[in-house]
């Protein structure tokens, strides 16, 4: 029987031993609490906006249509009081059939609430005669259409796009244009012609059929009243019911890692003949168990239960693209839990994270059929199958492979330092950082050019993150931010090595060897980031974001570049210390950034 | 009497070693600062997004470049409105003309309009092709939304006229200059700034339980406890510190919206709110800490808890959120506000109460 296996289930009872009679009982007994609540606040409007627009009205018959709306905080008023309605604190008034606002922009907000106000209220009186061609004689049918685009991304077009001229578009406009006439073949007006696709609801009853469609989908066909740009809100909404309750499982996983290490408690577990991979592995496996059946719980519950192999298929594409999800929070909350060195911090550690990684989740998917930089995040896929659509082999690969890189290196560093001296003393979490580095490197095959490697998804993910945050900086700004903030990551990595190196001692400082470290590590870094581009880049390589990111076709110019200035910090350690390792990685940043802004120079002035 | 003048130097002090604690670790002010960070970005980004959401907000500027195809004849009445409303419309007789120039990006969206006369007894079907996944189709459908409207209302008013006894109601709104979009403002005012404002609450909450549970966990609650100070004394220190953290916080979050130009009433009333459910949810949280003292069943509860708290506000005017809202752009008289304050007051008191009621059994449990 496996190590872990025994510790794994080690774990499950000691969990469940956790919970005694009376916690559970008042566990059960809050869910039905948040159950009985959730099914009470679903008949509102699920929006705290009670009262905030005050109204008065001369109109009884006015005040009816305002009480259907929580937000109105109506009066029925002499003619006198309500042509004075602003001396009262009042937003509006309604004389007749005349509504007079304020100046204030409350009142104006009022105003346009008003006017939906009455428009639901006359789609609703609409709606309750069975007559459908005269009360609602208008339908718009949409067609969303595939067509060639001369920039594969939109960032490009918006931030870049005016800026960007000569070589580059040339360049495109090649590529398109032989695409286009592959296209071209297929598609013909005729194939998108409507043909007998619009079948117009028979009664009105229907319409609320037509009204809920646009809840998932896209919505095809619609009144005008209901037609809506494509902002998948409600999907997001969704996918937030995925996310909820890894929370919850990571808080009671990392708590449970936090746990042996107070009091010393996983001595024994150390102790034992067992490799402290087992140990990881077995302390893991229940708590993604758990995680993955309430997905496919959650799953389930979105899209109803599988009817043939489609829907069985679509389901697992779900799972499979929040697994890496998973992983990652589980990844980061194990790390967090071994670095940490109180609750409070871990708390802080698991709150910080929790944002940082939702971020990443939400923001990019709000843009879900609007940009193709949506594609970052794996929440986006799990959007696009709920709404029925299907995914490519290289979308989700390049979604969920640096959620799998992340937070697989996150677990094989994290169990490195799965050890006691760094488990049960208060070392600071630098110290723990370069403890795990020092491992890494002192194995038989570790070295600065594989650490320069493994670090590559890490970056990757913090300059994805940065385009999501710098996505809504003036164009030359954002661009100039992302190449200072990058060419920073980059450096801190490839100096990372050689830091723990010189700090640890593990070679001799000699001139020699200071060269060699860089270039190896630079070398490493060179390699490791031409691969992930030709893996996972293609979708957004072409947008002024992404060739920040991979620095164009030249392959020699790159190489040594990193390995220059990889040289900077490696001299500079050597000959000032390490405690001026910050300095030193700071310069060659500074280097960096100016020969990547000299390749970029087209794009950025003009 | 002397006895709680002592009382309370022995609290203040818990409180002082938690703060000592608490700022020692650069971990909080780091993450307290990168959460700022953070929230920053995602605020202009949401609010980008949201005023991107309305199309009021957009004007005329970016539509110049978007070009939009109708196939029709010239005395259709969409075409018209089309044309009033200022959209950059090229007629054309064809479909198979309009897309190849949708095609080759001459033209951004192709607008198919209805054949059948508004008078008449057909639906009136209108086909929009819009390109898909490009940002353009968003602004277009924003665009066209409101002369399809017209279109709509045009044969509304002749044909509902076939409807028995409809009489439609008409209300002419008088706009005073201001423009603005009732989701905006609404989006900053009742979903934005309340849950700005009321997380660090919800986070203090939740880091009580780990002050209390920590103490018992690390078996350092005898030690403490073998000092002069009574329990009561630390619990009520540790809970003193986590609720003044959360005006401070809050008032931060506050500061930085109004230095995005978003003006917010009734400032010192939302931070007294904002205090009071601080307290409500410390003490709370300390009580389920006591009971339990074990961090993940605490934390797990104490989470259950808030969400049914929060799906309980949705049930009635004046909760928490609401009020804050209502405080906010000043749609709430001082006499109600005041009312309800006092009820979140009295409340906190009765929470203080449970609370004691349960230090006190603890601290016989311990004596035995």
């Amino acid at each position: 029987m496996p190590g872990w296996y025994t510790i794994a289930k080690w774990e499950f009872f000691r969990s469940r031993l956790k919970f005694d009679v009376r916690s559970s009982a008042l566990l059960i007994f809050s869910l039905i609490l948040v159950i009985i609540a959730s099914f009470a606040a679903a008949q509102t409007d699920m929006s705290m906006n009670q009262r905030i627009y005050s109204v008065s009205t001369t109109e009884p018959g006015i005040e009816y249509i305002l009480e259907s709306d929580q937000r109105f905080d109506s009066r029925t008023v002499s003619v006198y009081e309500a042509s004075n309605f602003y001396q009262y604190g009042n937003d509006l008034a309604i004389i007749g059939n005349n509504a007079y606002l304020g100046e204030t922009r409350k009142a104006a907000s009022a105003g346009s609430a008003l006017e939906n106000t009455v428009k639901e209220y006359r789609e609703l009186v609409l709606t309750s005669y069975d007559d459908v061609n005269n009360s609602h004689p208008v339908w718009v049918t949409v067609h969303d259409i595939e067509r060639p685009q001369n920039i594969q991304l939109l960032s490009a077009e918006e931030t870049a796009g005016q800026l960007e001229a000569g070589s580059r578009e040339m360049e495109n406009d090649q590529d398109t244009g032989e695409a286009s006439e592959y296209n071209r073949e297929e598609m013909t007006p005729e194939s998108i012609r409507p043909g007998s696709s619009f079948t117009p609801p028979e009664n009105a009853d229907e319409l609320d059929k037509y009204k809920g469609k646009a809840f998932f989908e896209r919505q095809k066909i619609s009144t005008p009243t209901h037609f809506s740009p494509p902002i998948p809100f409600t999907a997001i909404l969704y996918a937030f019911l995925f996310i909820f309750p890894i929370y919850f499982v990571s808080q009671f996983y990392s708590t449970s890692i936090m746990d042996e290490r107070t009091n010393r408690k996983g001595e024994l577990m150390l102790a034992a003949p067992l490799l402290g991979r087992d140990i990881v592995i077995g302390k893991t496996i229940p708590y993604l168990l758990i995680t993955v059946l309430i997905q496919a719980a959650i799953t389930l519950y979105i899209m109803g239960i599988p009817s043939g192999k489609e829907g069985l298929q679509d389901i697992l594409l779900i799972l499979a693209s929040i697994f890496p999800v998973v992983l990652l929070f589980f990844a980061l909350s194990f790390f967090g839990a071994i670095l940490s060195r109180s609750f409070k911090e871990l708390t802080f550690a698991s709150v910080f994270l929790s944002v940082i990684i939702s971020g990443y989740l939400f923001f990019p998917a709000m843009f879900t059929n609007i940009h193709a930089i949506s594609s970052i995040s794996p929440v986006t896929l799990i959007v696009r199958l709920i709404e029925g659509e299907s995914i490519l082999f290289e979308t989700y690969m390049f979604s969920t492979f640096p959620f799998y890189f992340v937070a697989l290196s996150a677990f094989a560093f994290g169990t490195f330092i799965f050890r006691e001296e760094d488990l049960f003393t208060q070392k600071t979490i630098t110290e723990k950082i370069v403890d795990s580095f020092e491992i890494f490197l002192s194995h038989r095959y570790g070295s600065v050019f594989l650490l320069s490697i493994v670090f590559i998804p890490f970056v990757y993910m913090c300059q994805l993150m940065l385009i999501v945050m710098l996505f809504n900086l003036p164009a030359p700004y954002s661009v100039i931010a992302m190449i200072g903030l990058s060419a920073l990551a980059e450096e801190l990595v490839k100096s990372a090595g050689i830091y723990t190196i010189y700090k640890r001692k593990l070679a001799d400082p000699s001139l020699k060897n200071a060269a060699r470290f860089a270039i190896l590590s630079g070398a490493g870094f060179f390699v490791g980031e031409k691969a992930v581009a030709v893996l996972t880049l293609a979708p957004i390589a072409s947008s002024a974001f992404g060739s920040v990111m991979t620095m164009g076709t030249l392959l020699l110019i790159p190489l040594i570049l990193h390995i220059s200035t990889t040289m900077i910090s490696s001299l500079g350690m050597y000959r000032l210390g390490t405690g001026r390792y910050l300095i030193t990685v700071l310069l060659a940043t500074i280097i960096h950034s100016a020969y990547n802004m000299f390749i970029l120079r087209v794009i950025l002035f003009g | 009497m002397g006895r709680s003048g002592k009382s309370h130097k022995k609290i203040k002090s818990i409180a002082k070693k938690e703060l000592a604690e608490l700022m020692h670790e650069k971990t909080f002010i780091l993450s307290v600062l990168i959460q700022l960070f953070i929230a920053t970005f995602s605020t202009f980004l949401v609010i980008g997004l949201t005023s991107f959401y309305d199309p009021t907000a957009i004007g005329d500027m970016e539509m110049q470049g978007t070009k939009i195809a109708v196939v029709g004849t010239e005395d259709n009445e969409l075409y018209h409105l089309l044309q009033e409303s200022k959209l950059n419309t090229v007629l054309y007789s064809d479909l198979t003309l309009a897309y190849t120039d949708f095609y080759e990006r001459r033209a951004d969206a192709i607008i198919v309009t209805a054949s059948g006369p508004p008078g008449g007894e057909d639906i009136l079907n209108v086909e929009i092709y819009l390109p898909k996944s490009e940002i353009k189709a968003t602004l277009i459908s924003m665009q066209i939304k409101e002369p399809l409207e017209k279109f709509e209302q045009q044969v509304r008013d002749i044909r509902t006229q076939r409807l028995q006894g409809y009489s439609p109601v008409d209300i002419n709104i008088i706009n005073r200059g201001v423009k603005t979009s009732s989701t905006y403002f609404e989006f900053i005012y009742v979903a934005l700034l309340p849950l700005l404002v009321f997380t660090p609450a919800f986070i203090s909450g939740g880091l009580i339980i780990d002050f209390i549970t920590e103490e018992y966990e690390r078996k350092t609650m005898e030690l403490l406890l073998a000092s002069p100070a009574s329990l009561l004394d630390i619990i009520s220190g540790k809970v003193l510190l986590a609720t003044a953290i959360v005006p401070l916080q809050s008032f931060t979050w506050m500061l930085l919206l109004e230095l995005n130009w978003i003006s917010i009433g009734n400032f010192v009333q939302i931070l007294v709110v904002v205090t009071l459910i601080g307290l409500m949810l410390v003490l709370l949280s300390s009580t389920i800490a006591l009971t339990f003292k074990d961090r993940g069943v605490s934390q797990l509860l104490y989470s259950m808890i808030l969400i049914f708290l929060f799906m309980v506000s949705y049930l009635f005017t004046n909760s928490p959120l609401n009020l804050v809202t209502r405080l906010s752009i000043e749609s709430i008289g001082s006499l109600e506000s005041g009312t309800w304050i006092m009820i979140y007051a009295i409340a906190a008191v009765a929470l203080y109460i449970l609370m004691r009621a349960k230090v006190n059994q603890n601290t016989i449990t311990f004596k035995r």
